[in-house]
């Protein structure tokens, strides 16, 4: 199930340092790493962000993969041997990180301001700019589908996700505690402004598992965010959850049969960090500078779905590059996707990591012991 | 003299209108900054669920908050009220209503930002008493204050008191209509134009300032369909009448609190603290029964959420605690505990009831909805309002047709056995009696001696009857009133007691010794009722000392009735 990503990456790292080797011939600068996600997504990067970075500066560019959490940060920096120098990381996860210590400070000052001279602080959406971590980009977690396994009434809704009667078929779930409380609850016309309140309780916690043991059976789990993909145009699934960047490319640039329902969409954000202890601290701050300059942020933007955080440079997001698709209405912000969308609430998610993973825990062997 | 009218009346159209509108603007941001602090202290006082959450890594420090910061906001709340407001209890309700329908002096501001302040304390750290009240009185706090205001409108001060309190519930609900029916229906206990209309533009500038301001989620917010079986409204009817003996359970347990806070703990101020400290030590158990309880609110609105053991237990603590807190003098309303009690108890039917009668019903939502709405209505004498905010807030028919059935069966029951609400209760605990509509209450406030007359016949206890007989013929009057030298009146005497006595004898042996007599306090409404079967010709009144102040002629209590009576259904037909 699972393609060898070693294959991937070492096609794009030798793609990245091509240019470079042409460039620096003896003294080659170190490499900076890039902790990120992988798949079309880091493809995107790898067109913004990554090779424009080398050749400007010369720096090469290698990526590990990430997955997301602050456990392995902890682990990598336990290792001793610090190698990672920028991670892309979920918001939430940022600021848990930041707060534990693990990330280096990131001086505001370097971040340039808007083509039309804006300040960075005012071009940026609110709460982005932070003492270790940038917010670049707005994602989101829908919920998609396979068109084939529903020809007829097509779901479009949270509820539908949990109503295996009328829309029968695997699921295929993210198998971390991400999401899947938000959903449950939703499903159940709890409105979006309460989620957070209700799940704060352990009845909310109780409730959602009880929602979520509904469809415990037809569960099929997912780690890496190029499985739902997978998943659904392989029919192994007939909805998933996943990233709508990745659902948009396959839909888009690969023509799968997938479609996303927006109702209920989990809105969050990527931050870029300095892990602390790099001895390229320097050049790490460079390149985020470079990567959220307006012009870059929209020349992701205009490879895949995921919305720029800053207003410069939204207002550059036009056609797909490749494809020449108008992007705006794939993207998670646009009005139409709003109405019933969740925000991640960020404090919350850093903060209730360990209650997360143990309510988490507990569902699934609850599974087990009823097996 | 035509240009003089219209001047004289778009004047006055313009002045409510402003007042209105800026009455309308200050309660609904006053209400918003009430409702955002206690929100603020619930956050940092570790009071919400969600701040709790996040501080679970630290499980002793929740632990150590939930038992210490509700005693140590009764402390507090018990010595602010104690020292800073001058009527030793939280304002509420009640004494917006009197504002509004008597002349008499109101609470005053300090007393009432006193009492605002120990609401605050109260509800921010986790006392199970309501926002509803505080905000009702903040509202009517700022209407008198307008109120006192030289605009030589009429009725200025209830018309301004509506205004305030009209914005507040609309602010609060997010229902003007509501808030608008609230004024009318607690607070002036009339419909006439002339209030009608800057109350509806303060509600409505209420919902405006609302709406641009302050967003937060509703109270409540439910999808429903529609009620699928006719023979559900039966159900109910019959929840409705649960409900009033559940409201009737629960006044009961505030006089029972009351009444054991007095006997056993002697210092007022300690009181509260006395029960946070019961609060919190339940919570550790049952945290559902701090503060206001949004979320639980919002539970029993969803299948599954709660068993019906469970929701048992948790309606009962709540109800024990509420009545607690209100007794022991934590300060806040009982509205917000009326409707989160009524929705669990709702909830609680709803999942009662198909055990009982196995037939299909529309789910749990209408239930509890109408559960909520019934006891609510039920405490606070409010049904229309209730009915209103669920329609209001949910915007279906099908559910506030329910809802509706529901509160008129509680408050046909609650009203025969309660009496119309817990603030008609207070009121005449007060000596302020509304049973029998605004007439008797409001002639129970005006002292008779205000149409007292100094003109009478006086004799001394030394003169002869003849002397009097011969001053009375004088007088043209057929009662003399027998005073001694310190001006004590002794008794009357009665020209047809004393057409045929001798003139030398004394009049102390002519004297009436037992009479109907008024004193300073005697109001119009006691006066009229102590003239049944009086023969005489005037009442005499007297101060403390039993000193002759002057008389009141029968016709004098007749026209005090008149004029009083007069004023009212004058204000109440009033156009604008």
């Amino acid at each position: 199930m699972k393609r060898p990503s070693w294959v991937v990456l070492s096609w794009m790292v030798a793609s990245v340092f091509t240019p470079a080797m042409s460039l620096g011939q003896d003294n080659r600068p170190e490499p900076l790493t890039v902790a990120t996600w992988g798949g079309a997504y880091e493809e995107s990067q790898r067109r913004a962000y990554f090779a424009p970075f080398t050749e400007a500066t010369g720096i090469p560019i290698k990526t590990v993969h990430y997955d997301g959490g602050i456990r392995v940060l902890q682990e990598h920096l336990a290792s001793g041997e610090v190698e990672w120098d920028v991670i892309d990381m979920i918001q939430s996860d940022a600021s848990a990180a930041c707060d534990a210590g693990l990330l280096a400070p990131i001086d505001p000052g370097m971040l340039a301001p808007a083509p039309d001279g804006t300040p960075a602080q005012e071009d940026f959406m609110e709460g982005a700019i932070n003492r270790c971590f940038i917010t670049q980009i707005v994602f989101s977690t829908v919920i998609a589908f396979d068109d084939r396994a529903f020809p007829g009434v097509k779901p479009d809704s949270v509820e539908d996700f949990f109503d295996l009667e009328t829309f029968p078929g695997k699921r295929a779930l993210r198998k971390a505690p991400v999401g899947l409380a938000e959903w449950a609850l939703l499903s159940l016309s709890v409105p979006q402004e309460q989620l957070y309140d209700l799940l704060s309780t352990r009845r909310g916690l109780d409730l959602a598992a009880r929602r979520l043991d509904e469809i415990r059976d037809s569960i099929i789990w997912w780690t890496r965010g190029v499985e739902p993909v997978e998943l659904l145009t392989s029919g192994q699934a007939a909805m998933a959850t996943g990233y709508n960047g990745r659902f948009f490319h396959a839909r888009v640039m690969e023509g799968a049969p997938i479609s996303v329902i927006w109702d209920g969409q989990l809105i969050g954000f990527n931050s870029w960090t300095i892990l602390r202890g790099t001895d390229q601290a320097e050049q790490a701050a460079r390149f985020i500078a470079f990567a959220t300059r307006a012009e870059n942020m929209a020349t992701q933007a205009s490879l895949i779905s995921y919305g720029p955080a800053r207003k410069s440079a939204q207002q550059r997001v036009g056609l797909h590059t490749d494809v020449g698709v108008p992007m705006m209405p794939y993207m998670p912000t646009a009005s139409a996707h709003m109405e019933r969308a969740v925000i991640r609430d960020h404090r919350w998610y850093s903060q209730t990591g360990e209650l997360r993973e143990q309510w988490f825990r507990e569902w699934l062997e609850a599974g087990k012991t009823g097996e | 003299m035509d240009r003089k009218i219209v001047a004289q009346v778009v004047y006055q159209i313009s002045a409510v209108t402003v007042v209105a509108i800026l009455l309308g603007g200050i309660a609904s941001l006053a209400a918003i900054g009430f409702v955002e602090a206690v929100h603020y202290l619930n956050g940092k006082l570790l009071i919400s669920p969600y701040a709790r959450v996040l501080a679970e890594d630290q499980h002793s420090l929740v632990v150590a908050a939930t038992l210490l910061v509700p005693a140590t906001g009764g402390l507090i709340v018990g010595l602010v009220v104690h020292f800073l407001v001058r009527q030793k209890r939280g304002l509420s309700p009640p004494d917006a209503i009197l504002a509004a329908q008597t002349s008499g002096p109101a609470p005053g501001f300090p007393s009432g930002v006193a009492s605002t302040l120990a609401a605050l304390v109260s509800l921010g750290s986790g006392a199970s008493v309501g926002q509803y009240g505080p905000l009702v009185y903040l509202g009517a706090m700022f209407g008198s204050l307008v109120g006192r205001l030289k605009l030589n409108l009429r009725h200025q001060r209830s018309i301004a008191i509506a205004c305030g309190v009209a914005a507040a519930i609309s602010t609060a609900f997010n229902a003007p209509i509501a808030g608008l029916v609230f004024a009318h229906e607690v607070i002036l206990r009339h419909y006439s134009l002339r209030a009608f209309a800057p109350v509806t533009v303060a509600a409505a500038t209420g919902y405006i300032v609302a709406n641009v301001i302050f967003d937060r989620p509703a109270l409540f917010l439910v999808s429903f369909n529609e009620v699928a079986h006719t023979y559900e409204y039966v159900f109910f009817a019959l929840e409705g009448v649960l409900c009033a003996g559940m409201a009737w359970v629960f006044m009961r347990l505030l006089r029972v609190s009351t009444s054991t806070a007095e006997r056993y703990i002697l210092w007022p101020w300690a009181r509260p603290a006395i029960a946070g400290l019961m609060v919190g030590v339940v919570a550790l158990w049952i945290p559902e029964v701090l503060g206001i309880g949004q979320e639980t609110l919002r539970f029993a609105t969803i299948e599954g959420a709660f068993g019906i053991g469970e929701l048992g237990l948790i309606i009962t603590a709540k109800l024990v605690l509420t009545a607690v807190c209100v007794g022991f003098g934590f300060v806040g309303g009982v509205f917000s505990p009326a409707l989160l009690i009524g929705i669990l108890f709702g909830a609680f039917y709803g999942l009662v009831l198909p055990y009982l009668l196995p037939v299909p019903h529309s789910g749990l939502v209408v239930y509890a909805i109408c559960g909520m709405m019934a006891l609510a209505s039920s405490v606070i004498g409010a049904p229309l309002t209730t009915i209103l905010i669920v329609f209001e807030l949910t915007r279906s028919y099908d559910l506030t047709i329910a809802a509706m059935v529901s509160v008129v069966f509680a408050n046909l029951i609650s009203y025969r056995v309660i009496g119309r609400s817990l603030f008609d209760l207070q009121l005449r605990s007060w000596g302020f009696d509304l049973s029998l509509g605004r007439d008797k209450a409001i002639l129970q406030t005006h002292p008779i001696r205000d149409f007292l007359s100094t003109e009478y016949t006086a004799a001394s206890d030394r003169d002869t009857v003849g002397e009097v007989r011969q001053r009375l013929v004088d007088d043209h009057r057929s009662e003399a009133m027998v005073l001694d030298h310190n001006g004590r009146l002794l008794g009357v005497i009665r020209l047809q007691g004393i057409v045929n006595s001798e003139a030398q004898l004394s009049v102390m042996e002519a004297i009436i010794p037992s009479f109907t007599i008024f004193d300073e306090q005697t109001s119009v409404w006691q006066s009229m009722e102590s003239l049944r079967g009086f023969l005489g010709e005037a009442v005499p009144l007297v101060n403390e000392y039993g000193q002759l102040l002057g008389v009141v002629a029968e016709e004098a209590v007749i026209r005090a009735y008149l004029e009083i009576v007069h004023d009212l259904r004058e204000e109440e037909n009033e156009a604008a």
